[in-house]
């Protein structure tokens, strides 16, 4: 290998070298970045909801008509909806997983104020919530038709159960939360609600929360003048629901707008938007970067077969095959890029250090380090490729000749 | 020995078919000191780059040290120049940013050799041309003979059957070239073959035998040995 001679070629001509290598370090430090906060994100999108998504739908509706009555109508049109073939369950609630809309309150394991509270989603619902949504019920048991009343909004008083998501027992028993059926927590300070079962997972309505899997129902159906329903279909029978229940509780009655009919899938699309246009941007961003960085290297590198095309022809002429010749060049910006990619790592951290302190961003896992100087090598050998090839086919004629 | 027999180049392009040598033959034999003289374009670089395996030609036989040249391919004729022939170029062609230990190097490293053994070499190599204090030196730190004398060193340090040098004192002032003929013909008194393409009518004279190409056809300048004197005798350069 000649690569003394390659190195001490190369820091006689610094300036070129430099510029590439630093354009090499800040575009793996952009890169590495970036794949993080898209990886992270699409993990974040891929989270499970808990429920039956590809099976449900939510409509909202809201009651305009002088003689709406809220109570008679939620218990007809769940009557009706259930009644439907091809509908395996249907509940009224105030919200759905990542809607973006909801209620959250703060539960506590001891009674008093001034007691530390964790955070959890409320979903408003009767006995058919775990069907409909489709939810595992690991631990206890489902709510019984008789626990169910009718909550109107000036109501303060909560029922006594709930059924709990394993991450919010997780978060209120840290000692072991498989022993949290039964036991009692406190909401509003002083309210105790005994805790009848336990879901494996339930997400709330808002998916940038950081509490996003501590969810809890309470066996209530709401009377807030509007609301949300909440239709798990049978598998394929879905989209033709959502066009048949619409039209048929617009039918069965007229004092109230049915609207935003929407399935989970929908739902979590809408719900993800933001990340996923983010991600475009930070893709586009990426392969700009890495494109320009790569066109920079066939730049540095054709410049330079151009510029010793006489020093090549002599090469040959003294002796080194194509081979060698392609070689050289691939060593070269084997040594320039390695430069850029050991710069590239201490900036890609240095970067996710300030990412962390200031956007409370997770620390970069380690393997995206060595794969981004990888990448980078991988990249800067590709884009050296041709000019090394070019340079290959000069002949060694040209020593002779006045180029 | 270098023997051509026949040898032929065509340089062709869409419109034009130029013959820069035609029915070229040559003999050289070990130990051999050949000056190539001819006007410009007559075909002596063609020649030399031929006869250095640096181009192929298009028709004709050569053997070099009894290889048939047409045989090789690429990477054995790569291999054939690294350890049979030194070149010397008019513009030296040194690589600027190398010192003269590393160019010196530059061939024996395609060799595959030790490092002790071409430390050795290239030592050995600048000893000769009176260059071994000034390794470090960047070729840019050198007067242009001195650069010559490196690019001989160079050549010499793979120790070549056939030192191939064209216009080896075409840049250079008379007192350098003189030095660096001087040498030239040291080296070519310790046995090793030189064929020498040259303007000058001088160092032409200076060797043993002067081989003249016109319009791609070789003739041989014979000498006078009954008063010293040149005549030019017009005969095949092949015995």
């Amino acid at each position: 290998m000649e690569l003394k001679p390659i190195l001490s070629a190369l820091l006689r001509n610094k300036t070129g070298a430099i510029l590439i290598a630093a354009q090499i370090a800040l575009t793996m430090t952009i890169i590495v970045n970036s794949v993080f906060m898209i990886m992270e994100r699409r993990g974040d999108m891929d989270r499970p909801s808990g429920t039956d998504e590809a099976n449900i739908f939510v409509l909202s509706y809201t009651g305009f008509a002088s003689d709406f009555n809220e109570q008679t109508q939620i218990v007809e049109d769940l009557d009706y909806i259930r009644s439907l073939p091809g509908v395996i369950d249907a509940i009224q609630s105030n919200s759905a997983p990542l809607i973006g809309g909801g209620w959250s309150m703060s539960l506590a394991t001891e009674e008093g104020p001034d007691k530390n509270g964790t955070g959890t989603a409320i979903y408003f619902a009767d006995d058919h919530a775990v069907n409909t949504f489709g939810l595992n019920l690991i631990q206890g048991r489902d709510f019984n038709p008789e626990d169910i009343t009718w909550r109107n909004r000036t109501d303060t008083n909560w029922p006594g159960q709930a059924i709990l998501t394993k991450a919010l027992a997780e978060n209120l028993f840290k000692e072991d939360w498989r022993n949290a059926v039964g036991k009692t927590v406190y909401i509003s300070e002083t309210q105790p609600i005994n805790i009848i079962g336990i879901i494996e997972t339930m997400q709330a309505p808002w998916n940038g929360w950081n509490g996003l899997e501590r969810s809890m129902l309470v066996p209530q159906q709401t009377l807030f003048g509007g609301g949300r329903i909440i239709i798990r279909a049978e598998p394929g029978e879905r989209d033709r629901l959502m066009t048949d229940i619409e039209n048929g509780l617009m039918q069965n009655y007229k004092g109230r707008l049915v609207r935003n009919v929407r399935s989970m899938e929908e739902i979590r699309e809408i719900s993800y938007q933001s990340h996923k246009g983010t991600n475009t941007i930070l893709l586009v961003l990426i392969t700009a970067l890495t494109i320009v960085t790569a066109l920079g290297i066939v730049g540095l590198a054709s410049f330079s077969v151009n510029r010793r095309k006489k020093q090549i022809g002599t090469r040959r002429a003294l002796g080194a095959t194509k081979f060698d010749i392609l070689r050289y060049f691939l060593v070269e910006n084997f040594l320039i890029s390695s430069v850029g990619v050991v710069f590239g790592a201490l900036f890609t951290v240095g970067l996710n250090m300030l990412l962390v302190s200031t956007l409370d961003l997770p620390s970069i896992s380690w393997y995206y380090v060595p794969s981004g100087m990888i990448l980078l090598w991988c990249i800067g050998l590709a884009a050296v490729y041709g000019p090394a090839k070019k340079a290959c086919q000069i002949s060694p004629a040209t020593a002779t000749r006045s180029v | 020995m270098l023997v051509m027999n026949n040898i032929q180049k065509v340089f062709r392009t869409e419109q034009v078919e130029t013959h820069a040598l035609r029915d070229f033959s040559l003999k050289v034999e070990e130990g051999d000191f050949v000056a190539v003289t001819g006007p410009s374009g007559s075909g002596k670089t063609t020649f030399l780059n031929i006869a250095g395996l640096l181009e192929t030609f298009s028709d004709g036989q050569y053997h070099l040290d009894g290889i048939d040249v047409r045989s090789l391919n690429d990477n054995q004729r790569s291999r054939v120049r690294n350890e049979k022939i030194g070149f010397i170029f008019q513009s030296f062609n040194l690589i600027p940013d190398l010192n003269l230990f590393d160019n010196v190097d530059v061939p024996l490293r395609y060799r595959k050799m030790s490092s002790s053994d071409r430390k050795q070499r290239i030592e050995q190599a600048l000893e000769t041309v009176g260059l071994a204090s000034r390794m470090k030196h960047l070729p840019a730190q050198l007067s242009g003979g001195q650069q010559q004398r490196v690019a001989i060193a160079r050549a010499l340090a793979g120790s070549p059957r056939f030192l191939l040098a064209d216009e080896p004192t075409g840049n250079l002032d008379s007192s350098m070239a003189e030095s660096v003929m001087q040498l030239l013909e040291d080296i070519n008194a310790n046995g090793t073959t030189i064929i020498m393409v040259t303007h000058d009518p001088k160092l032409a004279a200076r060797t043993p035998r002067n081989i003249f190409v016109k319009d791609g056809v070789v003739t041989e300048k014979k000498r006078s040995s009954m008063d010293g004197t040149d005549s030019l005798i017009m005969q095949p350069a092949i015995a």
